[in-house]
């Protein structure tokens, strides 16, 4: 009985951690700038890239994931310095800009890596629950997505870019008229979204087969939550994780995963018919 | 544009090599048109890692033929088509390569969806196609042949190996699409006649990459072993999942190691206990398939394993040059006729092969291969020569009529 | 002229007679193409410009409209499957095949009815709608793509699952007691003749009050309802004709190919007509019809020479537009044209800003 529990719970948060992650950074530059990264899915291929090519040669697996998430970061803020800061307040233009440069960075990287790369192994082993075994990285990826979240908490209420972001954020031109330097926020955030997006991408690495046209694995989920959670990272977000996983592991465990892929995208329609402002500006909206 | 610019440009190798061969043989055999053949395979995108093997193997033998004087002393001018794993683009490179450059013969495709969405288009001409890949089987179409290996060859030889060494209880997991479904279906069938039983399937949409619920639903299955008909790269991650989470059920499959050689692409053990039939995988160690893998190895000295789709590609234009010259016509109807008397046969690097007059696929040399723990491959059964006899059994005849259609255990031929 | 005076007005670009000059010399070389060309570009360029409706379609919606559909794939593909179970089930030929093709259109029609008024009713806006629609053609393409098995058919008609439909019937014309099948020349002509008369109405449509309302909506929905219009119901009406013109050539795709895959609404053939239309100029008929009809050569032939290249150069493409041209290549090309035609006097000032930009209110 505790086994069946602990096995429900498992899925629950195995689902709820691979939301949160393949969201975080998408929302981020999304609730910032009103970005809607199509690019997303090649920051976290960059971040698998850069952990495997470094586990290879002998760093450390964590020293390996930290480095993946913060090339992807760098990656992240030339970006938005030639390309993304041209396209704030086109959020349209912003979709197909980035779609292009989806297109030219997954057929780049399929030419020049080539297409099958030996994987690098899921560490830590596995543990036992009544007749049930589980992989122990699992837990990793579970506390790394409570981690994301309690870190975004931490830098947006509690550090002097928090406030200025959020400012930003709320307000871009009343910000900027007291002296928040916008243009700098805006970099900073989209290096942070894609430094996120990278450390998603190295946190799955050792769990999946790689090919470098494997960010798009992530795509739908992260999309799927973020439109879900709405613009507001830390009010949107997290609740979005928790109820698209319950949809989504309810209906793997009953009708096969395939319902649980249409039942996610049904739940966004349903959200955004009813709540169009996703969950964010629903509970921002009960609070005023 | 001068299309001896763009064959060029497109396969420079064979065209090359072509060129030096027509030089070096004699003026006369030089002045006769070559034989024209049209080939679309996917080297861009997710699916560029069979495709890219699969456009190998066609070089190969294009440059080995035109080396040995070509077909009837005609060289083969190759016209490859990158098609992106798009259906739209197959529709129009097939009918850019059938009604402007007029190739003798189509080849390729990779998906089923790609070879169904050439088909319509292939049979409003009297050009035979050539499908290599191995598939769900069913396609009774006179203009098709199939190269590749159907159910009937890797399952009824696959399955009853299983059910006796492992246990009679098997669970299931697919790809939730055609493939998949009808290689389930197989599986579900043979199981019943070997007294066995499917205790759980379950069928994954394409592009998943994340199976913990899967995985927990076989421990509290517990099968004896299980049936991985999972498809693409996404899918495969389950292995690396699988092993992470001390799953180790014995596993077969008629797509694995072979085709997506994944016992090169995942760290030991994922892949350890894993079982499949197959006319092809690299490590067949005969002096012909020896022979095939050095002439491979030295004209492309970087690329990996060589996949039975590659290896298919490759015989698919040696079998195509058997019946063109036992025929002496590069004409469809008569290439029919030559593989009516069933003797339409060569002798592949897998050994003998021939095509079979009602269904116009081929038999094949099958043999059932284990991965050890260390992901070395080792042969544990030779089933001789297979018939693809599935067809011809429920009704197809495509030397009595031509259906066109694809058929399926629960969707048979009316009698 | 009152025909004339129809087809022109300050929606679209080209209303000099000029313009309508080249236009008539165009067409005639149009028509007489198939007499210098070989059958396989006739029959090719009659493919491409199947997909010329579905951008026209989306200019109507996006460009005029404002509503920013992502998902215009859904109805052509609920299209094309409608063709294939009509036509098969009724066993089609000759003239039937039309009517099939108009059944297919319907029901097209009606499920963009539905889905409209769920999304514009409900308010639905901007980025959002997109959103709602590409998620409706993504959960579309997903169900269809787990149809393989038997049980998944309507009477005759299998889905067929990620294989795709087969079996159904070419678009055949009686002509003069005779049954053409309308391929190579024959579709041509007749894939021409449909756009001919579509853009001449788009074009009649947009010049009219109605078309007025539609750009006022885009331009600002809050004011044009405060001038009393019922905004919701303009955009539905523009959001079912726009729909209907994706479900023509789903259907025209489907009859052309005798065959059609829920890949047909999946991505990313979900965002091309987006970047068709936006590299077009989605705020003029004539630019997004030129434009598309190039652009789907150019990557035609991209993909033909340079193989494994060729998404490198089209992703370029895209982001080289929205940096540079964000207005649409053809379209800026062709007003910088004509303010240099006719610097003596230039005319309305066609509002470049579409109103799906900028925040969602």
């Amino acid at each position: 009985m505790f086994a069946e529990a602990f096995s429900i719970a498992f899925q629950f948060a195995d689902v709820f951690a691979f939301l949160i992650l393949a969201a975080a950074g998408l929302a981020i530059i999304f609730g910032m700038m009103g970005i809607i990264n199509m690019a997303h899915g090649e920051f976290i291929t960059c971040g698998i890239y850069v952990t495997v090519i470094a586990v290879q040669h002998g760093v450390p697996l964590p020293l390996a994931q930290a480095l993946g998430a913060v090339s992807a970061g760098l990656v992240g803020i030339a970006l938005e310095r030639t390309i993304i800061r041209h396209l704030y307040h086109r959020p349209l233009d912003s979709i197909l800009a980035t779609w292009g440069i989806s297109l030219m960075v997954t057929q780049g990287m399929l030419i020049v890596l080539g297409s099958s790369w030996q994987g690098i192994g899921t560490p830590l082993g596995s543990f036992k629950v009544g007749d049930y075994t589980f992989s122990a990285y699992r837990l990793v990826l579970f506390g790394a997505a409570v981690g994301v979240l309690a870190g975004l908490y931490l830098i947006f209420m509690r550090t002097g870019y928090g406030v200025m972001a959020r400012a930003t954020m709320q307000n871009a031109a009343m910000a900027k008229a007291l002296g928040v330097r916008t243009e700098r926020m805006y970099a900073i955030s989209f290096g942070l979204g894609a430094a996120l997006a990278g450390l998603c991408g190295a946190l799955y690495a050792p769990t999946m087969t790689l090919i470098p046209t494997m960010g798009i694995t992530f795509i739908i989920e992260s999309f799927v939550t973020v439109v879900v959670g709405g613009a507001n990272v830390l009010l949107g977000t997290a609740p979005a994780g928790i109820l698209l996983a319950i949809v989504r592991t309810a209906l793997n465990a009953w009708y096969g995963q395939i319902a649980g892929q249409i039942g996610l995208l049904i739940t966004v329609i349903i959200v955004i018919r009813i709540l169009p402002e996703g969950v964010s500006g629903w509970l921002s909206r009960r609070e005023r | 544009m001068s299309k001896s610019a763009r064959t060029t440009r497109l396969c420079s190798v064979a065209a090359v090599a072509s060129l030096a061969a027509a030089l070096a043989v004699s003026p006369a055999g030089a002045q006769q048109p070559p034989i024209k053949v049209g080939l679309l395979e996917d080297v861009s995108g997710d699916i560029a890692l069979m495709g890219k093997p699969k456009l190998n193997g066609s070089l190969l033998a294009v440059e080995e033929i035109n080396n040995a004087g070509g077909i009837m002393g005609r060289k083969i001018e190759l016209i490859h088509l990158d098609p992106q794993m798009d259906n739209a683009r197959y529709q129009e490179f097939a009918r850019r390569l059938l009604q402007r450059d007029k190739v003798d013969v189509l080849i390729g495709g990779i998906t089923s969806a790609s070879r169904e969405a050439i088909r319509p288009i292939v049979n409003r001409t009297d050009v035979p196609y050539f499908y290599t890949n191995q598939y769900e089987g069913g396609v009774c179409d006179a203009s098709t042949i199939s190269i590749g290996a159907v159910p009937e060859q890797q399952f009824s030889t696959l399955i009853p190996w299983m059910t006796e060494t492992f246990g009679k209880k098997v669970y299931t997991i697919a790809a939730d699409y055609n493939f998949g479904q009808l290689s389930a279906e197989w599986t579900r069938d043979l199981m019943k006649k070997q007294g066995g039983q499917v205790i759980g399937e379950e069928f994954i949409p394409l592009g998943v990459s994340q199976f913990g619920q899967t995985i927990q639903n076989i421990q509290k299955a517990n099968p004896d072993w299980i049936m991985t008909l999972n498809v693409g790269a996404s899918q495969d991650s389950f292995f690396e999942q699988a092993a992470a989470a001390k799953l180790s059920y014995p596993m077969g499959s008629s797509i694995k190691v072979m085709l997506g050689f994944e016992h090169k692409r995942f760290p030991p053990p994922a892949l350890a206990k894993m079982h499949a039939t197959a006319n092809w995988f690299e490590e067949i160690d005969t002096p012909a398939a020896n022979d095939f893998k050095k002439r491979w190895r030295a004209k492309f000295p970087n690329e990996g394993y060589i996949n039975d789709m590659g290896y298919n590609a490759y015989t698919a234009l040696y079998m195509y040059k058997a019946l063109v010259e036992k025929a002496k016509s590069t004409k469809k109807a008569d290439l029919r006729k030559v593989i009516a008397t069933g003797e339409a046969c060569i002798d592949a690097p897998e050994g003998k092969i021939c095509i079979d007059p009602k269904s116009q696929h081929t038999s094949h040399q099958m043999r059932l291969i284990g991965v050890n723990p260390d992901h070395s491959v080792r042969v544990i059964k030779d089933f001789g020569l297979i018939q693809p006899y599935w067809l011809g059994e429920v009704g197809c005849d495509l030397t009595k009529n031509d259906p066109k259609t694809q058929y399926s255990p629960s969707n048979l031929p009316k009698k | 002229m009152s025909m004339l005076r129809k087809l022109n007005g300050p929606q679209t670009m080209g209303n000099s007679r000029a313009f309508w000059a080249g236009f008539v010399a165009m067409l005639a070389i149009a028509l007489l193409y198939p007499a210098v060309s070989d059958p396989y570009d006739v029959g090719n360029v009659a493919y491409l410009l199947i997909f010329t409706l579905t951008a026209l379609g989306l200019s109507l919606m996006w460009g005029y409209t404002g509503m920013f559909s992502f998902g215009q794939t859904a109805f052509f593909g609920v299209a094309g499957y409608s063709y294939g179970v009509i036509s098969i089930n009724l066993a089609a030929s000759g003239a039937m095949t039309l009517l099939c093709l108009l059944g297919a259109i319907a029901v097209a029609a009606l499920f963009a009815l539905l889905l409209g008024y769920f999304l514009i009713y409900g308010r639905v806006s901007g980025v959002f709608f997109g959103i709602v629609t590409f998620a409706t053609t993504l959960a579309l393409a997903a169900f269809f793509g787990q149809t393989a098995g038997p049980e998944w058919a309507i009477g005759q008609a299998r889905f067929n699952g990620f294989n795709g439909m087969i079996g159904m019937p070419p678009l055949e014309l009686p002509w003069s007691g005779d049954v053409i099948v309308l391929e190579g020349n024959a579709l041509y002509y007749f894939v021409l003749g449909l756009l001919l008369v579509i853009y001449l109405g788009l074009r009649v449509l947009v010049n009219s009050r109605f078309g007025n309302v539609l750009v006022a909506i885009r331009e600002d929905p809050l004011r044009t309802e405060l001038l009393g219009y019922d905004v919701r119901k303009y955009q539905l009406v523009a959001f079912v004709i726009g729909s209907s013109l994706a479900a023509l050539s789903g259907g025209l795709y489907t009859a052309w190919g005798q065959f059609i895959p829920p890949a047909s609404m999946g991505l990313p053939a979900a965002a091309m007509p987006i970047i068709w239309v936006a590299f077009s100029g989605r705020q003029d008929l004539t630019a997004t019809m030129v434009g598309t009809f190039l652009l789907l050569l150019m990557f035609q032939t991209i993909t033909v020479y340079s193989q494994q290249y060729a998404l490198i150069l089209m992703g370029f493409l895209l982001l080289l537009t929205v940096l540079l041209v964000p207005s649409g290549f053809v379209y800026g090309i062709a007003r910088s044209l004509s303010l240099i035609g006719r610097r003596d006097k230039p005319g309305p000032e066609p509002v470049l800003r579409a109103g799906a930009e900028g925040p969602s209110s």
